[in-house]
């Protein structure tokens, strides 16, 4: 979706069915370091280094591909609360593997006066197209004045 | 370090060390999270007071994907492949973290079954508030 044609992230725009994505990235090893040095990583097998440079990527490293999916369509907001999130881990990522992810709305509801939503996104592999990971979050939307209603 | 099948029993518990989510904390998660950078426009719940309270935190509150991150990477830690492939988590977030706040994971095995064991999982803060409550899964086999 090119930059004029993203919709305002509201919730008029957000409808159950919605498809985004996909895009696309190669797994690096600067992020993997830098990622499993934040999270604490403990096991050698998350550790980027010379003896280990096909590291295993840390399982929620790309758990923000969400926020990639959103900007490709829609543009602005507030941003949001993340009320749930839930994750399917089938093959672990890899430092220098090439990943495609895309996504669909599959629920877009008000409760309680706040606006939620949820985003369920998988990851596969490009060139064998093996499913890597499959997860959604459930956000809450804050509206123009940021504000959780 | 990885969990035997032998150690994976019901009623097994599991405590991570405590994790201090602080500025530098937030800076090292950001970094490793942003690529490509500048997803996140300044100015909003995790990095401006105004904002924080018009959404309805008394301060600036961390990304709830870090306390995610941490319990999930907790988790691999322990369970390696058993978690990493063919496992599952399923969380909600159920308070504020603020910047300064420290974060211990908890686990525990609270079934068992042919090829899987299913775990409770929890965030606790320095206060002893949950901040993350949900469950996970684990292959038996290593494979």
């Amino acid at each position: 979706m090119s930059e004029n044609a993203r919709l305002p992230m509201c919730s008029e725009n957000v409808h159950e069915g919605m498809r985004l994505g996909p895009i696309q990235y190669v797994v690096t090893p600067e992020q993997t370091r830098k990622f499993s040095q934040a999270v604490g990583a403990a096991s050698p097998e998350f550790i980027v280094d010379a003896r280990n440079p096909g590291a295993i990527v840390s399982p929620t490293m790309r758990l923000l591909d969400y926020a990639l999916l959103i900007a490709k369509h829609f543009k602005g907001g507030k941003g949001g609360i993340h009320a749930k999130h839930w994750c399917e881990f089938h093959e672990p990522m890899r430092v220098g593997q090439a990943v495609k992810t895309e996504g669909k709305i599959t629920a877009a509801y008000r409760k309680r006066g706040k606006f939620y939503f949820t985003l369920e996104y998988e990851s596969r592999d490009v060139v064998t197209d093996r499913l890597l990971v499959r997860q959604a979050i459930t956000s809450v939307l804050l509206n123009e004045k940021g504000e959780m209603r | 370090m990885s969990a035997s099948p032998s150690e994976i029993r019901i009623g097994a518990e599991l405590v991570s060390p405590p994790y201090l989510l602080d500025a530098d904390a937030a800076k090292a998660y950001n970094e490793g999270v942003e690529q490509p950078p500048q997803r996140r426009p300044r100015g909003n719940i995790h990095d401006d007071k105004d904002a924080a309270r018009k959404a309805g935190f008394v301060a600036p509150i961390a990304a709830g994907e870090q306390t995610i991150a941490i319990v999930a990477q907790f988790l691999a830690d322990n369970f390696g492949m058993r978690f990493v492939r063919g496992g599952r988590i399923e969380v909600s977030l159920t308070q504020p973290v603020f910047y300064g706040d420290t974060l211990t994971s908890h686990a525990k095995i609270v079934s068992v079954d042919a090829d899987r064991a299913g775990l409770q999982i929890y965030v606790e803060n320095q206060r002893g508030a949950q901040v993350l409550t949900g469950s996970a899964a684990v292959r038996l086999n290593d494979a």
